[in-house]
């Protein structure tokens, strides 16, 4: 009977404990959590690839296949899911309203954090490892060379995994800004 | 009343987990999509003029290429159905198909995947993961990987690639202290190849089992990412017919990921039990024996990308080096398929730079040299370098 409880214990422990509660696409923080999870797992074995090479559609069928190649769990799938989504459009960008011109104008840090920047990149020691540091960026490259990336990432090189943002022309200049203090 | 008890138990796990599922797509503003086709291909170029096969006729350089289309389709947030093939044209040439898996995953939770059909068995990294052109830094595959393609005149380890069975994955989140993988899985197994002795071990999936015993395995890894992932794996099989006759193999990987730079390697060993009989004298049979072959391996590659330098036209370059060994007990001291299967066994290096046309497009130039051990075993010794020019695409 011991055994039984054990047992009992064990299995319910190993199909729940680790389960987690399902989060909505609309959460802000997750198209930050979703680029940490793509800077971490993709490169394990291969470069990470932008998300234009597939469709919206073509991701949801897609993540699937790697989140058993790679152990990811399902809400780290989700939440990667929405990153991949929030670069091929704005429209899980939900809570931070771009769309409409007289939304006030977010700050850089709001800007990077809404678009997953530190998920492949750090700042002031925070962030990934994928892409290089920016702390230090438009100092070394200057800004017009920052501007041009974010317009068009691999203007400089071709295999570069960093996506072409559907971001305007004045976050842009935030960003870069930012990056300059 | 321990089975009523047990059963409610199961009963009372499946309930839990499936109101703690993630549904991934559940009102989200996400597109959901039904199908999918990804994959990848490859044309290679190998230049081998000094190599000759083992009749000591020379072996002409070639060019070759495949097409592995993978389809993918959900057929709900909880059940993905997948399948590989792969397209080749052979020396003939005439079109050559293999399924190289075809499965279903059941997303039983959010850290649990139940895997059914034929799949690529979670033994080591490069098998797994790391095989598709595209992915493989190098234009050929690591030295103890022989029976995976072509490798020149360097017998491999008898490869523990895909095969039909039952796989369940877990993965545990350790917080701030990383995470565990887990795999264990159930599948047909070896099988026994035709031969005088019984012959050696057949890796190959086949409709059916050629015995009653299913082989077992798993890989049990830590994973501190994104640097780091070592991984434990092991294999165990009966092959010969009559389920007497165990292969079983271990397998130790690790990957190291930096923002420039990579090294990643696998040591990977086989015990083949193997029966037979010594010569008798004329007209009696000889003394029988049973004894295990052994054979052993290793690689470790290291990546660089030229990035780092700072310079745009050196920003698609990375630099790759790989270090393989092969050993084994194979002495030539009995007439057996195993050692003739065996090959050549040493070591073999290989140096390549790769051009990034986009981040799952690769140019690669590779040249590898062999040197080999044991050529009292088996084979004559022949020059065995290879120069190898590869465009890889992944889609």
């Amino acid at each position: 009977m011991k055994l039984t409880q054990i047992l009992l214990s064990v299995i319910v422990l190993s199909f729940s404990v680790y389960s987690v509660q399902a989060q909505h696409v609309s959460d802000p923080s997750l198209i930050a959590t979703g680029a940490k999870v793509y800077s971490e797992n993709c490169a394990r074995c291969h470069n990470a690839r932008p998300a234009e090479e597939y469709s919206k559609k073509e991701w949801s069928v897609v993540m699937p296949h790697m989140r058993a190649k790679a152990h990811m769990t399902g809400k780290e799938t989700l939440a990667v899911e929405a990153f991949l989504a929030s670069t091929l459009t704005a429209d899980v960008r939900n809570n931070f309203d771009s769309a409409g011109s007289k939304a006030p104008q977010r700050s850089g840090e709001e800007l990077m954090s809404a678009f997953g920047c530190q998920g492949c990149h750090s700042i002031k020691g925070q962030g990934g490892t994928l892409g290089p540091k920016l702390d230090t960026v438009v100092t070394d490259k200057g800004q017009d060379f920052v501007l041009r990336k974010l317009q068009d990432p691999k203007f400089n090189n071709a295999a570069s995994a960093m996506p072409k943002y559907p971001m305007t022309e004045a976050d842009m200049q935030v960003i870069v800004r930012y990056l300059s203090q | 009343m321990k089975i009523k008890v047990l059963s409610s138990a199961i009963a009372t796990a499946l309930v839990l987990s499936s109101a703690t599922n993630v549904n991934a797509q559940e009102g989200s503003s996400l597109d959901i999509g039904r199908f999918a086709i990804a994959g990848y291909g490859d044309v290679t170029y190998i230049e081998q003029s000094k190599m000759k096969d083992e009749a000591g006729n020379d072996i002409q350089n070639n060019v070759s290429a495949r097409f592995v289309p993978i389809f993918l389709f959900q057929l709900s947030e909880k059940i993905h159905i997948e399948a590989e093939l792969e397209f080749s044209t052979n020396a003939e040439g005439e079109t050559e198909t293999e399924l190289e898996y075809a499965n279903m995953h059941y997303f039983f939770n959010d850290n649990t995947i139940i895997t059914a059909g034929k799949f690529l068995l979670p033994f080591g990294q490069f098998g797994a993961n790391l095989h598709p052109s595209w992915i493989n830094k190098a234009a050929s595959n690591p030295g103890l990987y022989g029976g995976h393609g072509g490798n020149g005149s360097l017998g491999g380890i008898t490869s523990i690639l895909g095969d039909t069975g039952i796989n369940i994955a877990n993965t545990w989140d350790l917080g701030a202290a990383g995470k565990l993988f887990t795999d264990f899985y159930t599948v047909s197994g070896p099988r026994q190849e035709e031969g005088d002795h019984g012959g050696g071990v057949e890796m190959d999936a086949k409709a059916g089992d050629n015995n009653d015993t299913m082989a077992y395995g798993g890989r049990i890894a830590y994973a501190f990412l994104p640097a780091w992932e070592v991984g434990v794996s092991y294999y165990t099989g009966a092959y010969s017919n009559d389920g007497d006759l165990n292969y079983n193999a271990y397998n130790v990987d690790f990957n190291w990921i930096g923002s420039f730079a990579s090294v990643r390697g696998e040591i990977f060993g086989s015990t083949a039990e193997t029966e037979g009989e010594d010569e008798g004298v004329e007209g009696e049979h000889g003394a029988e024996w049973v004894r295990d072959f052994d054979k052993e391996g290793w690689y470790v590659q290291g990546t660089w990308q030229a990035r780092q330098l700072g310079r745009d036209w050196l920003n698609p370059i990375e630099l790759v080096v790989r270090y393989s060994d092969i050993s084994s007990d194979f002495d030539g001291s009995i007439a057996h398929e195993f050692e003739e299967d065996g090959g050549k066994t040493g070591s073999r290096i290989y140096y390549g730079i790769n051009y990034w046309l986009e981040p799952s497009a690769v140019l690669k130039f590779g040249a590898e040299s062999t040197s080999i051990d044991n050529a009292q075993a088996s084979h004559d010794v022949v020059p065995d370098d290879r120069m190898f020019l590869q465009l890889a695409f992944g889609f």
